[in-house]
């Protein structure tokens, strides 16, 4: 099978396609263009036949190996396919970029053309981070994720869109530095059983216990300074107090759509390798340090909130409280079991799809009122009545209303750490760590009421009129995924708890 | 009876600092360059003083080769110290700082 | 059994009223109240065959529909569903639930339609997804389906109470109601979560339910400890009966949250904001019903500890006898009722505490029936009053509007708890189970702690509710909109006959209080709840209560007769008292009199102050210092780290002059450097 080769090369060329093509039609032509992954992963999904882990010896769909070069004794590999913890991701990529390019339509109106050919770009290192096993391969597309997105915020965004550019490319970068460190020793670790930078090979030769001394550290000193090494990388990603400050920033400076992908999916890329390198190469290290793993995770629930709780920017407030739902799936991840690490899964899935709605939904009224601060503006609803009806829905997703994807994930979630018998005190950090609920709910309840509710007025020099159909259209759409999510979780879930199980069982 | 080959080594490492030296004081580009010039001769007397010792030609053919690089950078050189004569009506090298940031 | 195939369709209806009211209602007949009222309809005669089933001798009825997150093979896992489960106890509600939803739509016509209300659309389709909210929490099988919709009935009641979004008030009592609620959801949510991991399962019904497995799993009990409950002990450390309790209470935090119990009451008053016929919803049949039914259906597993039930009985009494003082001296019709709601509620927990499941049940519905008539008659009045809902504006309607008048007294009698009015006969029967329960029981101190606060609370709930009819109802008219009300029309006065009938009546149901009269067996809601699932009936409960909570209930010499004179004496005494200050022609405000009493009862004893000081100088200033410690600190680090080497590398840069000389001398300097260090470690010297 060649399709994960052809989402990645049509994406590739029709994201230079699009670079060339003139500004007037580059949204709708990209947006076309989109169409064909999206309708790949569709048919991926549909066709999935894929069974256990990818990395642990599970069945795994879409499967392409070739030698690509040999250097320093590894053999480099063009290595991709896809299990049922990355076919989710992939489908939620595909889908978030078609409709964030839908909704560049209104905000973007400045280099069109490179605009939307960088977010085909996007999408394509992140199609290739999902599927790419080879550690070479999986790297280079990890790090292709940044440049795009760096000119993409660089260049569209807000006033201090340079310093939140370089921030976040710095940030970044230097995490990947020290994972890709981490990921080293333990590839030097394996000595010469190992010949290739296949990730499956690196997790299975580290979980089979081949891991041999290096330089004079042994091994069991070795895998957890690897461990804290990538956690330390992943984290900056996803992001975990305390490395979360360049998200708010990237956040409100990014323009509408790309915060979208920023938080839809380029989070999802620390929790997923989280998931990939820590959990399941390292799930011995992790199982050890599950009780500081968790506190951070109900660190990052309660700060995050306790943080969105103080903005007035309402991208602000979205991006705080990404935060705090992220703290759930390291809670999820480091509980080992079944419910625990298929829920933060499937909360990456939900998250996404709920988090590029709510920044959808601040971006159609910002689009409109010019200003997205809190107390700039009140009765949005009075002129943007189906707007705000979804930004209402939207914002009960978040706050985990039931039959909407939210409450599923993380009642799964809740559920699997509060029986985790790995974390230690995993009773009262869950409890805790529900309390986010509550607080969520404040914030968002206190945001809505202000500036949603109340008579309208607004402090800006525009006029406000009910949404064009292309802005509400994503939102609508988006919607109805999240409640399909809500009332039949297992679309996804299924193939998650099949993926995740195999992590679950005895040996390490 | 041929030279010790330590007497070569003497000549080529005197030559050199005497290089060296008009490199470090001289503020002329011309000089400068004969400087520079001066230097490469004197690993060119090493070149052909080893390879006497040891009998074999590679290092004579190695000194031609540099000769052939001094030539073609003595042209780049005075190219560069006529523009920098056309630019700052000088050839002091020491004038010329606007590159440093 | 084909009757049972079409209970989902209980609630399914609803539902697609509400599709249709959001996505056509601009194009309905009445915005939408049609297909609402045709719903509810559908909902209620359905509800009804459901009820005249099983009372035809059909066995309850269970039936997972729907698996939404089938458990994978492997440790621990759980499949999460949804399920009908028709018994005595949710077929009785599910059409008292329908009746009310019914009523109100049809009110609606009258409160909202014909007073040319905008987004009706919006109003009707909440009021239908509220009703299939509330149906599917009343007949879930399993827990965490009770929590979903429970929470989606949290969702209704935010978008109804906030309909009129474009007032300030509206929109910030809705967020309170949700905040409030959810605050208790928030408990709620980890007990469901520690009954899956106590028990594997959230099922109500049946040998495996979490119901049947706590009973097994108590000291004393014969059957053996299922598996999966020790190996949970174990993991907590706690025993059987202390981990229940703690259970049996995070659920009790979603209870006193919905159903309005202190401290989490306040929402329910600032709720008044939504229009009359949802406060009617809210009150009589869903959101505040909710906590209470919740209870009662998993009441075997409150059986089971004592601590629970005593602390359900006090926050009961407690509320009953607290919101009872604070609505004496409020000024709005609606606020009186607000907080006699949440003083009924408190009897029903009083009831549910003190061992009286039936007598709970019993509560409930009769006050279903005589708070949505009350609900509604206010509604009328509101109408008629032009929306000034300010008792001393109003005077002399009984003339005016004699069917409202004829309706609400008799809604307000059965709330006195006069003979032989519904109110009466449940009061009686909460109050009674509740005394000699507490008599009888070896640690009966709570039961009858709260019995007393509930005993005390029937003289103002009969004050305060005879204060309402005469300043409402007698004496001359205070305003000119008095004396010249609006006419209501019959789709006002429908609904109100038939709760007026209901509240008059339905305490036939059980008359306990003279059942030494006509005989156990005739005690119809007694045998009813008597008679349920295997391990889910009253019978079952008392033998729990028995063994595990210690209830035994004390033999009184005169029967239930003697308590039940006691409490409608006190009940007189209330009325009277009403009459003497207030019935005459022009009456005085005589709370006045009470001065700073009425003040701080004006102002809910200052929880609400209480609770916004709580958010707005204690949450809002934390998250304020963690801005700012987050800003300063923890990306200060950052922009510091960054800014370290921005400054060393422009001192590192200084080296760098452009005159090619220093770079040369730097290069000799370094080459003398390395061949020294190489020569003095190559041990040259």
């Amino acid at each position: 099978m060649v399709l994960v080769e052809g989402l990645i090369g049509v994406t590739l060329v029709s994201a230079f396609a699009v670079i060339f093509a003139p500004d007037r039609y580059a949204g709708k032509l990209a947006t076309g263009l989109s169409l064909i992954p999206l309708a790949g992963s569709l048919f991926m999904y549909a066709n999935f036949a894929g069974s256990g882990n990818a990395l642990l010896g599970g069945d795994l769909a879409y499967e392409t190996t070739v030698t690509w070069f040999e250097v320093g004794g590894y053999g480099l590999n063009w290595h991709v396919g896809v299990d049922g913890i990355s076919l989710p991701l992939l489908v939620l990529t595909t889908i978030l970029t078609t409709l964030a390019l839908v909704s560049s339509w209104t905000p973007i109106d400045d280099r069109e053309s490179q605009f939307y050919g960088l977010m085909l770009l996007l999408e394509v290192a992140l199609i290739g981070v999902f599927t790419a096993l080879d550690f070479f391969l999986w790297f280079v597309f990890w790090e292709g994720v940044l440049i795009p997105m760096y000119f993409l915020i660089g260049v569209w965004g807000g006033p201090r869109r340079k310093y939140a550019a370089i921030k976040f490319l710095v940030y970044t970068n230097v995490a990947s530095l020290i994972m890709f460190i981490g990921l080293f020793a333990l590839v030097f670790g394996l000595g010469d059983s190992l010949t290739s930078l296949d990730i499956p090979a690196i997790a299975q030769g580290v979980r089979g216990g081949e891991l041999g001394a290096l330089a004079g550290v042994q091994p069991e000193t070795l895998k957890l300074g690897a461990f804290l090494a990538m956690f330390a990388g992943f984290a900056v990603k996803v992001p975990v107090v305390p490395f979360h400050t360049w998200l708010p920033d990237a956040h409100v400076e990014a323009p509408t759509p790309v915060s979208v992908v920023l938080a839809g999916v380029l989070l999802k890329m620390g929790t997923y390798a989280l998931l990939r390198f820590n959990f399941t190469m390292l799930a011995d290290v992790a199982r050890d340090l599950a009780l500081p793993i968790a506190a951070i995770g109900v660190l990052s629930v309660i700060y995050g909130a306790m943080l969105a709780l103080a903005q007035r920017d309402l991208k602000r407030v979205v991006a705080y409280s990404s935060i705090s739902s992220m703290g759930y799936v390291v809670l999820g991840l480091v509980a080992f079991t079944p419910h625990g690490m298929g829920g933060a899964t499937f909360q990456m899935i939900s998250h996404g799809l709920i988090s590029g709605l709510m920044f959808m939904a601040v971006g159609v009224i910002y689009n409109a009122s010019h200003t997205r601060m809190v107390g700039d503006m009140s009765g949005m609803a009075d002129r943007m009545p189906w707007t705000v009806g979804i930004f209402v829905a939207a914002a009960f997703g978040y706050m985990g209303l039931p039959l909407m994807s939210g409450f599923a994930a993380e009642v799964l979630v809740f559920i699997g750490s509060f029986q985790s018998t790995v974390i230690p005190f995993a009773t009262v950090l869950t409890a805790l760590a529900m309390f986010g609920i509550v607080v969520v709910a404040g914030y968002l309840l206190w945001a809505m009421q202000r500036t949603l509710f109340g008579s309208y007025s607004l402090e800006t020099d525009y006029e406000v009129g009910r949404a064009p159909v292309h802005d509400v259209a994503p939102l609508a759409v988006l919607l109805v995924l999240v409640i399909t999510l809500g009332v039949a979780p297992d679309l996804f879930y299924a193939m998650i708890q099949d993926a995740v199980d195999p992590l679950l069982g005895g040996g390490v | 009876m041929a030279i010790q080959p330590q007497f070569y080594l003497l000549l080529s490492a005197g030559v050199f600092c005497a290089g060296l030296f008009g490199v470090l004081t001289r503020s002329n580009a011309l000089m400068f360059l004969m400087s520079v010039e001066l230097m490469l001769n004197a690993a060119n007397i090493n070149f052909v003083a080893f390879s006497f010792y040891y009998g074999n030609v590679t290092g004579q053919v190695f000194s031609l080769f540099v000769m052939g690089l001094a030539a073609a950078e003595v042209a780049v050189g005075i190219g560069i110290i006529l523009v920098l004569y056309r630019n700052f009506g000088d050839i002091d090298v020491t004038g010329p700082v606007t590159m440093r940031r | 059994m084909a009757v049972f195939d079409y209970a989902p369709a209980i609630a399914v209806l609803p539902l697609a009223a509400f599709a249709l009211a959001l996505f056509g209602g601009r194009y309905l007949p009445k915005r939408g109240a049609i297909a609402g009222i045709a719903a509810t309809g559908g909902s209620l005669v359905l509800s009804l065959w459901m009820l005249v089933t099983i009372a035809l001798g059909a066995d309850p009825h269970q039936q997972t529909l729907y698996t939404f997150v089938a458990g994978a093979d492997g440790v621990a896992s759980v499949d999460l569903s949804f399920g009908i489960f028709i018994d005595q106890l949710s077929a009785l509600m599910l059409v008292i639930v329908s009746l009310i939803s019914l009523l109100v739509h049809v009110f609606s016509l009258g409160y909202m339609n014909d007073e040319g209300e905008t987004g009706l659309p919006r109003y009707y389709a909440g009021l239908g997804l509220f009703t299939f909210s509330m149906l599917a929490f009343v007949f879930s099988d399993n827990l965490l389906m009770s929590f979903m919709f429970f929470e989606l009935v949290g969702l209704c009641s935010f978008l109804l109470i906030g309909f009129w979004f474009r007032d300030d008030a509206p929109s910030s009592a809705a967020k309170k109601a949700f905040l409030v609620t959810r605050f208790g959801d928030y408990f709620f949510l980890i007990g469901v979560v520690a009954v899956f991991a106590t028990f594997g399962t959230t099922a109500f019904v049946g040998e495996e339910s979490f119901i049947a497995m706590a009973e097994h799993a108590m000291p004393g009990s014969e059957a053996a400890v299922p598996g999966v409950v020790s190996d949970w002990l174990g993991v907590v450390g706690l025993s059987a009966s202390q981990w229940f309790t703690v259970v049996g209470l995070l659920v009790l935090g979603g209870v006193i949250g919905k159903s309005a119990q202190f401290p989490l009451h306040t929402w329910l008053p600032d709720a008044m904001e939504g229009p009359t016929p949802v406060s009617a919803l809210i009150h009589a049949a869903t959101m505040v019903a909710a906590g209470v039914y919740l209870v009662a259906r998993m009441y075997g597993f409150y059986a089971l500890s004592p601590t629970a039930l005593g602390i359900i009985a006090l926050v009961g009494g407690f509320t009953a006898l607290f919101a009872a003082t604070m609505a004496l001296v409020k000024q709005e019709l609606k606020q009186v009722l607000a907080y006699s709601t949440i003083s009924q509620y408190g009897y029903m927990m009083l009831a549910l505490g003190g061992g009286g499941y039936v007598a709970a049940v019993f509560h409930l519905t009769t006050h279903a029936a005589f708070k949505a008539l009350l609900f509604l008659g206010a509604g009328s009045v509101i109408i008629a009053m032009h929306h000034n809902e300010n008792m001393w504006d109003m005077g002399g309607l009984k003339d005016r509007m004699p069917v409202t008048y004829a309706t609400f007294l008799a809604g307000s009698l059965a709330l006195a708890g006069v003979f032989p009015f519904a109110g009466f006969w449940s009061k009686d029967e909460v109050l009674f189970e509740t005394l000699v329960h507490g008599l009888g029981s070896t640690g009966g101190t709570l039961l009858l702690l709260g019995y007393a606060f509930g005993l005390l609370a029937v003289v103002f709930t009969a004050l305060y509710t005879f204060r309402m009819v005469f300043l409402t109802f007698h004496g001359d008219a205070r305003t000119d909109t008095a004396e010249d009300p609006e006419p209501v029309r019959w789709n006002v006065k429908l609904p109100l006959a038939v709760l007026g009938v209901l509240a008059t009546v339905v305490g036939v149901i059980n008359l306990g209080a003279v059942k030494k009269i006509i005989g156990e067996s005739n005690l119809f809601l007694h045998e009813w709840l008597f008679h349920g699932a295997e391990g889910l009936n009253g019978e079952h409960y008392e033998e729990l209560l028995h063994d595990f909570a210690g209830y035994t209930a004390a033999e009184l010499p005169g029967g239930p007769l003697a308590p039940a004179a006691v409490s409608l004496g006190l009940a007189l005494v209330g009325v009277g008292l009403a009459y003497r200050l207030y019935g005459g022609a022009d009456p005085d405000p005589h709370m006045l009199k009470l001065g700073s009493v009425r003040t701080t009862l004006m102002n809910n004893y200052y929880l609400d102050e209480f609770q916004v000081w709580l958010a707005m100088s204690v949450t809002a200033p934390v998250a304020r210092v963690a801005d700012t410690f987050d800003q300063g600190i923890v990306d200060g680090v950052v922009n510091g780290i960054s800014s370290v080497s921005l400054l060393s590398g422009d001192r590192f840069r200084e080296i760098q002059t452009g005159i090619v000389t220093n770079y040369a001398a730097l290069l000799t300097l370094g080459l003398t450097l390395l061949v020294l260090v190489f020569a003095l470690a190559g041990g040259w010297f």
